[in-house]
């Protein structure tokens, strides 16, 4: 699975370790000229502003799902693996969470309550499905691909056939809230202001003035970033992660529980999967099993444009989050432009492979290639 | 009519020890009808109701086959295990692709089983005069018809000026292709003050559905419709519209009126909804199947089932809750 014999991020010299922050400097150049392009542009073209409080949160909501998922699987192909299961996790913690909400609401729990449980059930389903995947992996040494591959489609019928027609709906009112409503509001105009916590009870022109500054998606997903960057970049469970990916027999022979780790990394996959599938059924209304289907390429997108390198053993978090922002802002921008559609789709794969290609820079200026077992 | 082949004699013979003879007796007098809609969703499972009712009322069999996913490689596998029972007088599908269908099917009318298409067509639809004459009918409504009407509704809410946006799942879909082509002809023809912005294409993605409605309303702060060619992406788009102050100002039109699209509408999230009527499609089809076999020659070889509009005024009234896809 992995055959080369390059060090990793903690052993670099003191000269190297500068070059690699200039080349991932760039993923931010990269970002900025792309906010800058727009702000410059949309004004011209279309008359309206690209730079605004409310933009700015539709974007952020709009990453929530793709980096979820992306964020467990930074840590699977750090390790070297890869996980074609999350899309499908997703859409089954989707109908999971809203049986759980739907079920313990009618049983008398409080709405909190209830959505928590929805929250809960979403993980335990998601655990389970990554400690499969794992350990089949780890233990019986099937390659992920194949594993993951098969695994989605197991996900994906159990999902479909706990679903009701493929939706699972009549959840308690209000709990559209806890997906839709938001820690801050602003609302522009007269008589508006900055609200903490409380939505204001506005109506007409101060309704469409208000903004909602960092939406429950959006919080939630951050404290799993933090979570996520602590574990990858602070602990050793991050440190074993990077050794087995950049070269799993020297990490065998240093004596890290290579299999115990690998069953983790893909019930930490599965889970943050199967949290954005939890929001989704908050954000939306309804548990979906088909709600993340469409989710796996893009989430592989935003952590390779990232710069986790598909062969292992190099990549962080903030890559990931800047993957998925360049992804989404390209989105929003180009509808703003008013891009035809078809137009769209062939601009998203130039900026993609451009991405990945600027952040292959660093392979060069660290004189390491990415074909296998170079160096 | 009841001709069974010298196949069917020799499988039904050769599986007579497996099979009761009072099952083989039957054989000749009982229609039996293969049902093969297009995927696993409300719309076809309304539809089966509809067949399954008919088939109680009529006195036939029904052998039903629903492909998991939309596509011809999910469709045609499963119509060939129909044909090859050996023991169908009537198929009444509703085929995923108008030309790819064709071969398979013409296999079916080639084993001496009829065709009855429901929902979607072969060809261009028209089995008197068009390019494809072999299917009995075609029982349907028509999805550019679905986007006329789609249009005429949203002009009706909005009082027939300002901008709408159109969001959309994949560009590669004849049907919501249909409904977004309909919709575009209405408001050109019939309503000169009316902008269409869009479509964007969702890839069937709730999340990005939303994504590109907010940017829509971020760009103009007038708009006035949206029509969502599906339940998935009016959700999502309704939810943008919504989380921008916008919901009741913002009107959203829903394709298809699944309990699903109902409860958004009372939630505020979409403000119309147009309903199909799967349940005639395929009680109606089923009483074809009966009347040509009974000898039934003036059967239209084309039938429209129309549509209704569900909105929160009459969404209570029974004479519009009946079209709701009431599934079980």
């Amino acid at each position: 699975m992995t055959d080369r014999h390059t060090s990793s991020g903690p052993q670099l010299t003191r000269g190297k370790r500068l070059l690699l922050l200039t080349s991932r400097l760039w993923a931010w150049v990269f970002l900025g000229l792309m906010i800058a392009f727009f702000i410059i542009t949309v004004p011209i073209f279309s008359g309206a502003t690209f730079f605004s409080v409310r933009n700015s949160q539709n974007i952020l909501v709009a990453i929530t799902p793709v980096l979820l998922l992306g964020l467990g699987q930074t840590f699977v192909i750090i390790s070297a693996g890869i996980d074609l299961s999350v899309g499908w996790v997703m859409s089954l913690a989707s109908v999971v969470s809203a049986h759980a909400i739907r079920a313990t609401f009618a049983w008398g729990f409080p709405l909190p309550l209830a959505v928590f449980s929805g929250f809960l059930a979403a993980v335990a389903a998601s655990a389970v499905v990554g400690g499969i995947n794992g350990t089949i992996i780890a233990r019986l040494k099937v390659p992920a691909f194949i594993v993951t591959l098969g695994s989605s489609f197991i996900v994906r019928g159990v999902g479909l056939l706990l679903s009701e027609n493929t939706t699972v709906i009549g959840l308690p009112n209000g709990m559209r809230d806890y997906g839709n409503e938001s820690l801050f509001y602003w609302v522009r105009g007269e008589g508006g202001g900055f609200y903490f916590l409380e939505r204001p009870d506005v109506t007409g022109e101060l309704l469409r003035g208000m903004d909602r500054i960092l939406a429950w998606p959006v919080v939630i997903t951050a404290i799993v970033v933090l979570i996520c960057m602590f574990l990858l970049h602070k602990t050793q469970f991050g440190r074993h992660t990077y050794a087995i990916g950049g070269n799993m027999q020297a990490a065998l022979r240093t004596g890290i529980p290579v299999e115990r780790h690998i069953t983790k990394l893909y019930m930490l996959s599965s889970v943050t999967a199967g949290i954005a599938g939890f929001l989704s059924t908050l954000r939306f209304n309804a548990g979906s099993a088909v709600i993340g289907d469409p989710l796996l390429l893009s989430s592989i997108a935003a952590v390779i444009i990232g710069g986790v390198s598909l062969f292992g053993g190099a990549g962080s978090i903030v890559g990931t989050i800047i993957g998925a922002l360049i992804i989404a802002v390209l989105t929003t921008g180009l509808v703003m432009l008013g891009v035809q559609a078809f137009v769209q789709f062939i601009v998203v794969g130039v900026v993609v492979i451009l991405a990945v290609l600027i952040d292959q820079s660093r392979d060069l200026v660290l004189g390491r290639g990415r074909s296998r077992g170079g160096a | 009519m009841r001709k069974a082949s010298l196949l069917s004699i020799a499988l039904a013979a050769s599986t007579l020890a497996l099979t009761a003879g009072a099952g083989f007796a039957q054989d000749d007098d009982t229609i039996r009808i293969g049902f093969l809609p297009g995927v696993v969703d409300p719309f076809y499972q309304v539809m089966q109701l509809g067949v399954e009712q008919a088939a109680e009322d009529l006195g036939v069999e029904v052998v039903t086959q629903i492909p998991p996913t939309w596509g011809v490689e999910a469709q045609t596998p499963l119509l060939d295990a129909l044909i090859a029972r050996g023991d169908l007088d009537y198929i009444i599908t509703a085929p995923v692709e108008k030309d790819q269908m064709i071969t398979p099917l013409q296999h079916a009318v080639d084993a001496g089983i009829k065709i009855i298409t429901v929902d979607t067509f072969l060809g261009d639809g028209d089995y008197a005069n068009g390019p494809v004459h072999f299917p009995v009918s075609y029982i349907g409504s028509d999805n550019v018809e679905g986007g006329r009407i789609s249009a005429r509704g949203l002009a009706a809410a909005i009082g027939g000026k300002g901008k709408v946006y159109i969001n959309s799942t994949n560009p590669n879909v004849s049907s919501v292709q249909g409904r977004e082509q309909g919709f575009i002809e209405v408001m050109k023809a019939e309503f000169p003050d009316i902008t269409v912005l869009g479509p964007d294409y969702n890839l069937d993605d709730q999340n990005t559905a939303q994504q590109q409605t907010a940017a829509i309303i971020e760009q103009n702060q007038d708009l006035a419709g949206v029509f969502g060619t599906n339940v998935f992406s009016a959700g999502g788009a309704g939810n943008a519209v919504v989380n921008a102050g916008l919901g009741g100002v913002v009107q959203v039109v829903a394709y298809d009126a699944t309990k699903e699209a109902i409860e958004l509408m009372g939630n505020g999230v979409v403000s119309l909804v147009l309903a199909q009527k799967p349940f005639d499609m395929g009680y109606l089809a089923v009483q074809f199947a009966v009347a040509d076999d009974a000898g039934v020659t003036s059967l239209p070889r084309r039938v429209e089932t129309g549509f209704a509009i569900i909105d929160k005024d009459n969404v209570s009234d029974p004479e519009y809750a009946r079209f709701i896809y009431q599934t079980p």
